[in-house]
């Protein structure tokens, strides 16, 4: 049928006068022939009889942090196509592109089929594939060697966006087996917003946004609209908050480069980058000289807003005396760039339009100024400062539901003592004290033997070379330990360097769940395979607990599930609700948040819950006792919400770099698959019409003084790599800043469309560019913007 | 019968192209790969444009999403010399793939740019096969022929047959293309233009709602309604 012939089409053609029947007689597709087609069809156009069975089966996105309910239409065992789950409360029925392009990740011909040795040098590309279960005793075996050695905390699991029982489960594995050493890739994106919460308002977790009710919603960087941790969820609420309602509420946009968000929000604010905390204060600054904040909230729920003294006579200094003294709204121009006279009016507008949100990002390089901690507390402060915390329209809690619990676990005198061993990302450490995990600073670490050699790595969901700042640094502390495993699905830069590969199947493959948030209210999803298993791979859940079984004393004892599914319905049985309704609903959960009432026992749950060494009195922290606890000399400033200058802007040489490269997540962009998706880079770069490719983005009176046109291919160089992208002219670009898309420059080997290249790089890496540091404290991630110049290649 | 149209409520969308990817995963649209979408062939029938106006920092940006308009007086039927291109009694502009030549006439004609040519019999690497819609009227397209949104024209067809099979009679609500079932934001709306009660005609009439180059006649069957 692929020989037919022009002549035979119109021959064809011309019998059949319905769209339809004309393609079912002619193309013959592999995909017609195979699902039985169409048999017959009338002259309306409708076709008699399509021969093919479908079934819908619903499951739980994993291709960003969302975790949306879709419904698979499956046809003889193939999923086409996906839709959103209409009973699952965050998405609601919509799909947003990625999930739409999750067949595309399913049947990727970039997957690794099978488990896999590499043979020669690491890196070298020498992969010999082997059986599961010879993989699985290799693995076993390594660890069953270091633990008897006493060497169980050289250990390492580096994992990137991972939720529901999954982390637990990472957790847990690590726990009873002995290591310290569990490394999430938060200190790159989310850590800022979480430890600005926790600092403040004395919960750790992200906060959620209630958009549906507020009136004027100011985000500040992040990208609410493309990449928040909530993204489908506040795409709903913004359409909702401008035409679902009465009132219609006011979105601004803060950031230096305007981003869809920015475009389609009803007021984009540019700024200098990495300077939002001056602004918020600013702001801060103007609403409590015109006495337009929430004064009852503030003197009966906050903490240190007026000077007070301490139990032991010392007078400190509060947030209004800093903010008055520091933060005068010239100096605030000066530093932000923004006009003074907007400043006053914006804050204006957020006193007065109530409720009112600042948003805070959560999304990578979002508060990577190296100031996040200060920054996120200073936008969070704007929230107290207007009484939105825990009101309709203000900063919700997110629950979680209460699950079934883990089996007890007796941790040998072995384990007990590896658990104590610093860890490998320096996090909880002196330096850090308030790190939970630092994740840019494992190469260098490693490399340096600090605090110790690690003998045995996990990769999951995680691919360091490619986008920790500087990756380069990360192959080669890779090829300093002994054995690299990886749970890749792809051959992505990380796993190129692995010993072993155990590949992880899709989302679309695997039980699983997922806690739903975003909601405020608890809940959870479910993920069951919507198809067989394409390829011979496992769920690294599973893969995790023959791991747990093999090896066995405490480890065996704490995950004693033969599968990771059993492991699910066991957690999940702590829930009220009927399984075989979840099954066919996908989703439950509570369906209703309760804003708790100020001073409520039910206040204790949104204030101060998870407070450390701060007390639990239902206050809102302006002056962060838990800070002041952290440190053992603090100064009043060091607890205070307040404005540095961003370290990694000012440390590089002006002279030489005089451009600010800044970051902004694209929602065009795989958050946790490391592929090739086609349909995404085909839709890659909607503002400036690119796709599969990079490229700069450069105001057009910068070009003008550099001398370089829309299309010119340049060289973008900072300290420590240069990449070369065509010049895209955009006026939405603080003039000295320069922008390039992130989740781009991954080989591929596979030839995409006619024509095309095979083994070829798609775009360039922007983190190659970033100079990486690490904020004290919180072990936040310190990379944006980074110093760049830009000339003619 | 029914005359089919859509509202795309600018206010509410937010340019996330989960309509574009819907519509691709639906309808069967290739995959161009690196070089032939660098030479402007990707075919999305569901594109969203950028315009910008202004000068930093007074700059703002006209992000509009493009269906075919299917044109009540549609300039693309007009040219066809081998009526492969025709509007049917519902007011779905469709091409007739068997018929067409491959002459380009519509593609030109249509002030829109909604009409995508096959340079070439599409491609996909052989593993993405699989995820192809197997619905007969969105078989991949043939080498040589012009293609472009059909309103999900295979969805009317089950909805009709959805219908028939539960033994009631079809109503306009149950046919709903991919687009308009994924948006995130809920900004479009589909269905009879004709019946004064449906949706999509009271918001046609809405003071906000305009079309795409109204003044040239070709009476577009896709209205926009304004931001802000």
């Amino acid at each position: 049928m692929d020989k037919i012939s022009r002549r035979d089409f119109i021959k064809i053609g011309s019998t059949a006068t319905a769209v339809g029947a004309a393609v079912a007689a002619a193309s013959g597709t592999r995909a017609l022939l195979e699902q039985g087609g169409a048999t017959a069809t009338d002259h309306s156009g409708a076709t008699a009889a399509t021969s093919f069975t479908e079934t819908w089966v619903k499951t739980t996105c994993a291709l960003c942090p969302s975790g949306c309910g879709l419904d698979v239409r499956v046809v003889h065992g193939k999923a086409v196509k996906v839709e959103g789950n209409p009973l699952h409360p965050l998405n609601q029925g919509v799909c947003c592109l990625k999930g739409q392009a999750a067949p595309e990740v399913l049947y990727s011909p970039e997957r690794i089929q099978h488990s896999r040795l590499q043979t020669g040098g690491r890196g070298g590309g020498d992969w010999q594939e082997i059986p599961w279960d010879e993989a699985l005793k290799l693995v076993a075996d390594k660890l069953v060697e270091l633990r008897a050695s006493g060497q169980a905390h050289t250990v390492a699991f580096i994992h990137g966006e991972t939720r529901g029982q999954m982390r637990a489960l990472i957790n847990r594995f690590m726990a009873a087996y002995g290591s310290p050493n569990v490394i999430s890739q938060d200190s790159l994106d989310e850590q800022a917003a979480r430890l600005a919460m926790f600092l403040t308002q004395g919960i750790n977790g992200i906060p959620v946004y209630d958009l549906n009710n507020a009136s004027y919603v100011m985000t500040f960087g992040g990208n609410l609209l493309e990449a928040s941790r909530h993204v489908i969820s506040y795409l709903s609420s913004l359409a909702f908050m401008r035409r679902g309602r009465p009132q219609r509420g006011k979105l601004v946009a803060v950031h230096p480069r305007m981003s869809l968000t920015g475009t389609k929000a009803d007021e984009w604010v540019p700024i200098r980058p990495g300077t939002y905390g001056a602004l918020a204060l600013g702001m801060a600054g103007v609403i409590i000289n015109s006495g337009l904040y929430d004064a009852d909230f503030v003197r009966d729920f906050t903490f240190g807003f007026d000077d007070f003294e301490d139990e032991a006579g010392t007078l400190h200094m509060g947030f209004k005396r800093l903010v008055l003294e520091a933060y005068p709204l010239d100096r605030v121009e000066s530093i932000t760039g923004v006009p003074a006279a907007d400043i006053a009016r914006l804050a204006g507008e957020f006193a007065i339009n109530r409720p009112a949100v600042a948003v805070m990002p959560t999304e990578p390089g979002g508060l990577a100024s190296g100031n996040g901690s200060y920054t996120g507390m200073a936008i969070h402060a704007l929230n107290a400062l207007v009484g939105s915390i825990d009101v309709p329209g203000g900063v919700l809690v997110q629950r979680f539901p209460n699950l079934a619990d883990w089996p007890e676990v007796t941790p040998d005198t072995a384990g007990e003592a590896s658990l104590l061993q610093e860890r490998v990302d320096g996090a909880g450490s002196d330096v850090m004290p308030l790190a939970l995990s630092a994740y840019q600073n494992v190469a260098d670490r490693i490399l340096a033997d600090e605090p110790y050699p690690v003998n045995l790595l996990f990769f999951y969901n995680a691919n360091p070379v490619y986008d920790a700042p500087n990756g380069d640094r990360f192959a080669q502390a890779l090829k300093k330990v002994p054995f690299v495993v990886s749970f890749a699905s792809t051959l992505d830069e990380s796993a190129a360097h692995a010993d072993l590969i155990l590949p992880a199947s899709t989302f679309l493959e695997v039980w699983g769940d997922d806690y739903i948030e975003g909601t405020g209210y608890a809940g959870v999803s479910l993920r069951r395979p919507v198809v067989e298993p394409v390829h011979d791979t496992r769920n690294p859940g599973d893969v995790l607990l023959s791991l747990a079984a093999e090896v066995g004393g405490p480890l065996g004892d704490g995950l004693p599930w033969r599968d990771y599914k059993e492991l699910v319905e066991y957690r999940l049985s702590g829930l009220d609700m009927d399984w075989a309704k979840f099954e066919e609903n996908g989703t439950w959960s509570e369906m209703v948040y309760f804003n708790a009432a100020p001073g409520s026992p039910a206040w204790g749950n949104v204030v101060g819950r998870d407070r450390l060494n701060a007390p639990k009195d239902g206050r809102f922290d302006f002056f962060s006792r838990e800070l002041f606890a952290a440190m053992a000399t603090p100064h009043d400033n060091d607890c205070l919400p307040r404005f540095e200058l961003p370290v990694t802007g000012e440390s590089a040489d002006i002279g030489a770099y005089p451009f600010l490269l800044v970051t902004q997540t694209l929602i065009t962009q795989p958050r946790s698959w490391e592929g090739i998706v086609p349909s995404l880079q085909e839709a890659y770069g909607l503002q400036t019409n690119m796709k599969w490719s990079s490229w700069v983005e450069v105001n057009p009176r910068a070009a003008e003084a550099l001398g370089v046109k829309n299309g010119d291919l340049v060289w973008v160089e900072s300290a420590v790599g240069r990449l070369k992208a065509p010049v895209r002219l955009y006026e939405g670009i603080w003039p000295n800043a320069v922008y390039m898309p992130p989740g781009q420059g991954h080989r591929t080997l596979v030839k995409w469309g006619r024509d095309s290249e095979v083994s070829v790089v798609i775009g360039a890496n922007a983190n190659k560019l970033l100079v990486a540091d690490t904020e004290p404290l919180g072990g936040l991630a310190a990379l944006s913007p980074t110093r760049v110049r830009i000339y003619k290649a | 019968m029914a005359r089919w149209g859509m509202v795309i409520d600018l206010d509410k969308c937010f340019a996330c192209q989960s309509c574009t990817l819907a519509c691709r995963m639906e309808n069967n649209t290739p995959v161009a790969g690196p070089d032939q979408a660098s030479r402007g062939r990707a075919i999305l029938w569901n594109e969203v444009l950028p315009f910008v106006e202004g000068e930093y920092p007074e700059v703002t940006m006209a992000l509009i999403p493009r269906p075919c308009q299917h044109c009540d007086n549609p300039p693309c039927t007009k040219v066809c010399p081998v009526k492969a291109t025709y509007k049917d009694e519902e007011g779905i502009v469709c091409i007739d793939y068997g018929r067409c030549i491959g002459c380009r006439f519509c593609t030109v004609a249509c002030p829109y740019q909604v009409r995508y040519f096959n340079w070439y019999r599409p491609e996909w690497p052989e593993a993405l096969k699989e995820h192809l819609n197997p619905d007969p009227e969105v078989a991949p397209r043939p080498k040589g022929v012009v293609e472009k949104c059909t309103f999900c024209i295979q969805r009317l067809r089950k909805a009709r047959e959805g219908a028939e099979a539960e033994g009631r009679p079809f109503t306009a609500t149950d046919y709903t293309p991919a687009c308009v079932q994924t948006c995130t934001g809920r900004a479009r709306y589909f269905g009879d233009l004709d019946d004064p009660n449906s949706l999509v005609s009271q918001l046609a009439a809405s003071p906000r709602a305009f079309r795409l180059l109204e003044e040239m006649g070709t009476q577009p069957k896709v209205y926009y309604l304004k931001q802000g």
